[in-house]
C-alpha cells in the first residue's frame, strides 16, 4: 500500500489519537505537531481516501451538543494502515541512505 | 449554548453545503465545520467567522464530498430531448392552434422590439456630454395661477449677469434659434459665388457655447472659433457642401445677398448628433453684436436662451434660489423704470428653474423653445401599449394551452403512472412554452424587420434593428425566457395537477374547468382592444376637427413664396408682375402667417397714455402689407383696411380679442401704445394663428416692408401651369436664387403632425391588439366547437334549427364581449377626455364613437366565432357521432 506524505501524517495523527480520532481532533493535532494549519477540506479528503484504501476504518460516534447534535465520525488505524506506515518509513530510510552524512534513524 | 442564535453559522452557507455535498458525508463534515466555527467565534468577530465558514464550505468542493450526478445526467438529457420532441409533435399535430399561439406571440414580440427601440432612442437624447450632470438651461417660471407659464428666453444682458454674478456658474452661453435677424433660415452663398442656396438651421451663439455644449471641432478651436465679430461656424456636412475638401477657416460667406456684411468662417464642428435637442447647421457669433443701439443692455426684449455649465458640486436648488437676483436687480428695475403695472405681480410670481440639458427633449412642459421635442407621456404610453399587446399574446397562450389540456391529459396521466414527478411535468410544459417562445421570437424579429420602415415613418425616426449590437442577443434571450416562463407557468401547473386515475378513466371534464379564468382573459383582451380603437378614432376625429374648423382665414389655394427678402426694393414690382397673371387673385407680403415656422413678435399693448396705470395686454404685433387681410380672407368686422404706407404708417388693425382685453367698446379711432403710438383703424374677426392647443391671443396688424414671404391667393384649376408662370416671373427678378414655394394648407397641416403621428401609432397598435385578440377568440371558439361536436350532432339529429345551434355556440362569447365593452367604454372615455384637454379647441366626444368601436369589435368577433361555428353547423351530424 503506497501512501503520500500528507496521508502519512494523517495516519500518524489518527494512530496517536487512538479512540478520539475525528476530523477536528486530527486537524488540531496536525496543527500542533507540524505548526501549520491544515484545511479541513483537504483533511477530510485525505481521510476518505485512506478509508477507501483500507488504511482506516470509521465508526459513527454519539451526538454532542457543541456540534448541533451532529454525530462525529471516528477513525481507527487498521493493520493495513500500520503496514503502510512501516512501508513508508522504510522507503524513507532506504532512500536517505544514499545521502552521505545523513542519518535518519534515531535511537538504534 | 445559551445564545445559540448568535452562535450559529450563517444558514445560507449551511444550505449551500447541503446542496453541494452528498448526503452520506454531509453530517460529518457539517459537524466538524460547526465545531470549528464555534471555536473560532471565541476569538474572532462574527463576520470573520462567517466568512471563514463560507470559504470552508467552498473548500468542500472536492470529489469525495460532492453529490454524484454523472449517472443521472444522460437521463436528464434524454428526458429534455423527449419533452422537446413531444412538444414539436404537438405543435405539428394541432397546426391551427400552434399558428395562433406563435402568431400572437410573434406580434407581441415584434411590437415589443419596435417599441423598446423607440423608447431607447427617445431616452438617448443629449447623453453625449462629458459634463452631463453640470449642464443646464435656465427657465423662467411665472407662477400666477391665472396665467401660469414657462419660457426660456431672456434679455441680452443675461449672459454677462450669469457669468459675473454667480460664482457657481463656470460658463454661461446664450443661444438664439428662433427666426430673428439672421437666425432661422437664409439665402446663402460663398463670397465668390453668385447663386444663392436656401439654408436652414442658423443660430446665434456666444463664443463660449461651443465649449459648453462640447462640440467637437473639425477645423479651428472650440474656444476661439466664434470670438471674432461676424464669425460663423459651420457643421461638417455644410462645410463639405460649400468648401469641399479644404479647411474653410478664414473664408467668407454672404447671407441674403448682403455683401456689405460678410461672415468669416471661424471653424467647423462635427455634425450635431441627431439625438440631441439642438439641431443647427450654422452658428453666427454673438460676440460684439448689438442688434440696435443699446440693445445689449436693455431689459425690454426677451430673445436669448442661456445654457450654463455649473461648477462641480453645485447645489442646483440653492442656485435656482440665487438666480432671483436677475428678477430683483434687473427685471424689476426695468419694469419700475418704465412704469410697468405688472411689476408687483412679477416680483410675486416670477422665479427661475434650472433644467438639465438631457431633460430638454422629453420634459418640455409646454415651453416654446423652437426645438422639436419628444414627450415622456408618449414614451410611457408606448411602453404601456407594448406591455399590453405582449400580455394579450401571453393570455392567448395560456388560454389555448389550458383549453386544449384534454388532449394532453392522457399523456400527463400516463407519464405519472410510469413514475414522472409533478416537478418534471412542470419542467416539461415550461420547456414547451419556451420552445413556442423561441420560435415566436424568430418570427417576431422577421415581423419587426418588415414593419420597421412603416414604424419609422409614423414615429418620425430612422432606427435600424440592433441585431449586431452586443446587448441585443442576450436581452432578447432573457426576454424570451421570461415570456416563456410567464405564459407557461399557469398551464404547466394546471396540466401537471391532473390525477392519473381520473384522467386515464376518461372522467376528466374536458378542459372546461378553468372557464371563468378564460372568460376573464377574453374580456381583458377585448377591453384593451376597444380602448385602443376608441383612442384611435378620437384622435382622427380631433385631426378632422382641426383641419375642417373655420379658422377665420382661408387656407385653401394660398401659395407662400419664401425668401423674398432678397428682392428688397423689387418686392412691389414682383407683386405687380404676378398680379398680371389671371390665375392670381391677390398677393400680400409679410413675415407673419398663421402657421408654424413663420415669424412671431410679442408686444405689450396699452391704451395710449395709460401705460403707467394699466397692466399691459400681451399680444402679437404683426407687420403685413395692405393686401394681407384680403389675401388671407380675414373678415374685417369694423372700420377699414390699410390703404398705403404713406397714410397708414402708424395705423393699426386689431382683432376682437385685443379689443376685448383692452376693454375697448368702440375701438375705431382709439390710440394704442406699444413703444410707439398707434391709431386703431379697424377690427378683424379672431382667427386661429397658433396651434389649436392654445386660445386665440390678442393680435394687431400694422404695415411693414421687408417681409420674407409673399402669399398668393390663386383662383385656378390648372395649378401646374400657374406654378410655372410664377416661377418664370421669379426667375426674371431673382435669376440666382431658386424659388421656394409651399402651400398654406400644407403648412397648416404640418402643425398637427404630432397628432397625426399619435393617431397612426394608435391605429397600428389597435389593429395589432385586435388581431391578437381575435386569434385568441378564434382558437377558443374552435376548441368549443370541437368540444361540443357530439352534442351539436345530437341536437341536429333531434331537429334543432341552425339558428338555435348558432346561438348556443356564440351566445357565451358575445356575452363576454358585451362585458368587455362595458368595461372599456368608461376607461376609453376618460383617457380620451384627458388627451383632448390639451386642446383649447376640441371636438366633442360623441356616443357614436363608442357605438362605432363597439360595433366594429362585435362584428369582428362574430366573424371570428362564426367561422368555426358554421363549420360545425354545415357538417353532417353522422360525422360527429360515428366515432363512438
Amino acid at each position: 500500500m503506497k501512501i503520500g506524505a500528507f496521508e502519512e501524517l494523517v495516519l500518524l495523527a489518527v494512530g496517536s489519537l487512538g479512540e478520539g480520532a475525528y476530523g477536528v481532533a486530527v486537524k488540531e493535532l496536525l496543527a500542533e505537531k507540524t505548526g501549520k494549519s491544515t484545511s479541513i477540506g483537504a483533511l477530510h479528503s485525505a481521510l476518505y481516501r485512506l478509508e477507501d484504501k483500507g488504511c482506516l476504518v470509521s465508526s459513527e460516534g454519539g451526538a454532542t451538543n457543541e456540534r448541533g447534535g451532529r454525530r462525529k465520525k471516528y477513525y481507527t488505524l487498521t493493520a493495513t494502515g500500520r503496514n503502510a506506515l512501516i512501508e513508508a518509513n522504510k522507503l524513507r530510510l532506504e532512500f536517505s541512505k544514499n545521502i552521505t552524512g545523513l542519518n535518519l534513524e534515531m535511537g538504534e | 449554548m445559551s445564545n445559540s442564535q448568535q452562535q450559529r453559522p450563517p444558514v445560507w452557507a449551511d444550505r449551500l453545503l447541503q446542496r453541494l455535498c452528498a448526503e452520506e458525508v454531509v453530517e460529518t463534515i457539517q459537524g466538524d465545520l460547526h465545531e470549528l466555527y464555534f471555536k473560532r467565534r471565541q476569538i474572532h468577530s462574527k463576520i470573520k467567522s462567517d466568512l471563514i465558514y463560507f470559504l470552508e464550505v467552498l473548500d468542500m468542493c472536492r470529489p469525495f464530498a460532492l453529490k454524484r450526478r454523472k449517472s443521472n445526467n444522460s437521463i436528464y438529457k434524454a428526458m429534455y430531448y423527449n419533452y422537446l420532441k413531444v412538444a414539436w409533435r404537438n405543435l405539428l399535430k394541432y397546426r391551427t392552434y400552434s399558428i395562433i399561439k406563435i402568431g400572437g406571440f410573434a406580434i407581441g414580440i415584434a411590437a415589443f422590439i419596435l417599441i423598446s427601440m423607440f423608447v431607447k432612442d427617445e431616452l438617448s437624447y443629449d447623453l453625449h456630454y462629458r459634463n452631463q450632470d453640470r449642464l443646464y438651461r435656465v427657465i423662467n417660471v411665472y407662477n400666477d395661477p391665472a396665467d401660469f407659464g414657462k419660457w426660456t428666453s431672456f434679455p441680452a444682458q443675461i449672459g454677462q449677469v450669469l457669468n459675473e454674478s454667480f460664482p457657481e456658474i463656470e460658463m454661461a452661453g446664450r443661444l438664439i434659434v428662433h427666426d430673428w435677424f439672421d437666425a432661422g433660415n437664409n439665402q446663402m452663398r460663398r463670397v465668390d459665388q453668385v447663386i444663392n442656396t436656401y439654408e436652414e438651421g442658423f443660430a446665434y451663439a456666444d463664443p463660449s457655447l461651443l465649449e459648453i455644449l462640447e462640440m467637437p471641432m473639425i477645423y479651428g478651436n472650440n474656444a476661439t472659433a466664434l470670438s471674432e465679430p461676424n464669425s460663423i461656424v459651420l457643421t461638417k456636412s455644410k462645410a463639405d457642401k460649400y468648401f469641399p475638401d479644404r479647411d474653410p477657416v478664414g473664408e467668407s460667406i454672404v447671407l441674403n445677398d448682403d455683401e456689405e456684411k460678410t461672415f468669416t468662417v471661424g471653424g467647423v464642428v462635427a455634425d450635431l448628433p441627431i439625438n440631441g435637442h439642438l439641431q443647427a447647421n450654422f452658428f453666427i457669433t454673438l460676440a460684439h453684436r448689438e442688434f440696435w443701439p443699446g440693445e445689449q443692455t436693455n431689459w425690454c426684449c426677451w430673445n436669448y436662451r442661456p445654457n450654463i455649465l455649473v461648477k462641480p458640486g453645485t447645489d442646483v436648488t440653492a442656485l435656482e434660489e440665487k438666480l432671483l437676483l436677475i428678477r430683483n436687480d434687473y427685471v424689476d428695475k426695468y419694469m419700475r423704470a418704465t412704469g410697468n403695472q405688472n411689476a408687483d405681480d412679477n416680483q410675486k410670481y416670477h422665479t427661475f428653474e434650472l433644467q438639465p440639458i438631457s431633460d430638454i427633449h422629453l420634459y418640455n412642459e409646454g415651453i416654446h423653445d423652437n426645438f422639436s421635442h419628444g414627450d415622456i407621456k408618449i414614451v410611457w404610453l408606448f411602453v404601456a401599449i407594448a406591455g399590453f399587446i405582449l400580455l394579450l399574446a401571453c393570455i392567448n397562450f395560456i388560454n389555448l394551452s389550458t383549453a386544449k389540456s384534454a388532449n394532453r391529459a392522457r399523456e400527463v396521466g400516463l407519464r405519472k403512472v410510469v413514475g414522472s414527478t409533478r416537478r418534471s411535468l412542470v419542467q416539461q410544459f415550461l420547456a414547451e412554452s419556451m420552445l413556442f417562445s423561441f420560435i415566436s421570437a424568430v418570427v417576431g424579429i422577421l415581423v419587426a424587420m418588415l414593419m420597421l420602415p412603416y414604424f419609422n415613418a409614423i414615429a418620425d425616426k430612422s432606427m435600424i434593428l440592433p441585431l449586431t449590437e452586443w446587448w441585443f442577443g442576450p436581452l432578447l434571450f432573457g426576454f424570451v425566457i421570461i415570456v416563456g416562463l410567464l405564459s407557461g407557468l399557469y398551464p404547466s401547473f394546471y396540466l401537471s395537477a391532473f390525477r392519473p386515475v381520473e384522467v386515464l378513466k376518461g372522467s376528466l371534464s374536458r378542459g372546461s374547468k378553468s372557464s371563468t379564468l378564460r372568460s376573464v382573459m377574453v374580456i381583458f383582451q377585448f377591453s384593451t382592444s376597444v380602448v385602443l380603437i376608441i383612442g384611435a378614432v378620437m384622435i382622427y376625429r380631433q385631426m378632422e376637427f382641426v383641419l375642417e374648423k373655420d379658422l377665420g382665414f382661408d387656407k385653401e389655394q394660398v401659395l407662400m413664396i419664401q425668401g423674398i427678402e432678397t428682392l428688397n426694393q423689387q418686392t412691389e414690382a414682383f407683386k405687380d408682375e404676378l398680379l398680371k397673371l389671371t390665375a392670381i387673385k391677390s398677393a400680400a407680403s409679410s413675415s407673419y402667417f398663421p402657421v408654424a415656422g413663420t415669424r412671431r413678435n410679442g408686444n405689450s399693448f396699452w391704451i395710449h397714455g395709460r401705460d403707467k396705470i394699466d397692466r399691459a395686454v400681451d399680444g402679437q404685433n404683426w407687420g403685413v402689407d395692405k393686401d394681407y387681410i384680403t389675401t388671407m380672407g380675414i373678415e374685417l368686422v369694423e372700420g377699414r383696411d390699410f390703404e398705403d404706407m404713406a397714410s397708414d404708417s402708424s395705423s393699426i388693425i386689431i382683432n376682437k380679442r385685443m379689443a376685448k382685453e383692452l376693454g375697448l367698446k368702440d375701438p375705431i379711432g382709439t390710440k394704442l401704445f406699444t413703444w410707439e403710438t398707434w391709431n386703431v383703424i379697424g377690427v378683424i374677426e379672431d382667427f386661429h394663428f397658433e396651434n389649436m392647443r392654445e386660445e386665440i391671443e390678442p393680435l394687431a396688424l400694422r404695415l411693414e416692408n421687408g417681409a420674407s414671404i409673399l402669399s398668393v391667393k390663386l383662383a385656378t384649376d390648372d395649378l401646374p401651369a400657374t406654378l410655372t408662370s410664377i416661377e418664370d416671373s421669379w426667375d426674371k427678378f431673382m435669376p440666382n436664387q431658386p424659388i421656394r414655394i409651399s402651400f398654406l394648407d400644407d403648412a397648416y397641416e404640418r402643425m398637427y403632425e404630432d397628432v397625426q403621428r399619435t393617431g397612426s401609432v394608435f391605429t397600428s397598435f389597435s389593429i395589432l391588439a385586435v388581431i391578437v385578440a381575435c386569434l385568441g377568440l378564434f382558437g377558443l371558439s374552435a376548441f368549443m366547437v370541437e368540444q361540443r361536436n357530439r352534442e351539436i350532432s345530437i341536437r341536429k339529429v333531434l331537429g334543432a334549427s341552425a339558428n338555435t345551434i348558432f346561438q348556443l355556440l356564440t351566445m357565451n362569447f358575445l356575452k363576454m364581449i358585451g362585458i368587455a365593452l362595458l368595461i372599456a367604454f368608461p376607461i376609453g372615455w376618460y383617457l380620451v377626455k384627458e388627451w383632448l384637454n390639451d386642446f383649447e379647441y376640441r371636438t366633442t366626444i360623441g356616443w357614436d364613437v363608442f357605438a362605432l368601436a363597439g360595433l366594429a369589435v362585435l362584428l369582428l368577433a362574430m366573424i371570428t366565432i362564426s367561422y368555426e361555428s358554421n363549420r360545425a353547423l354545415l357538417t353532417n351530424p353522422i360525422k360527429g357521432l360515428r366515432s363512438e
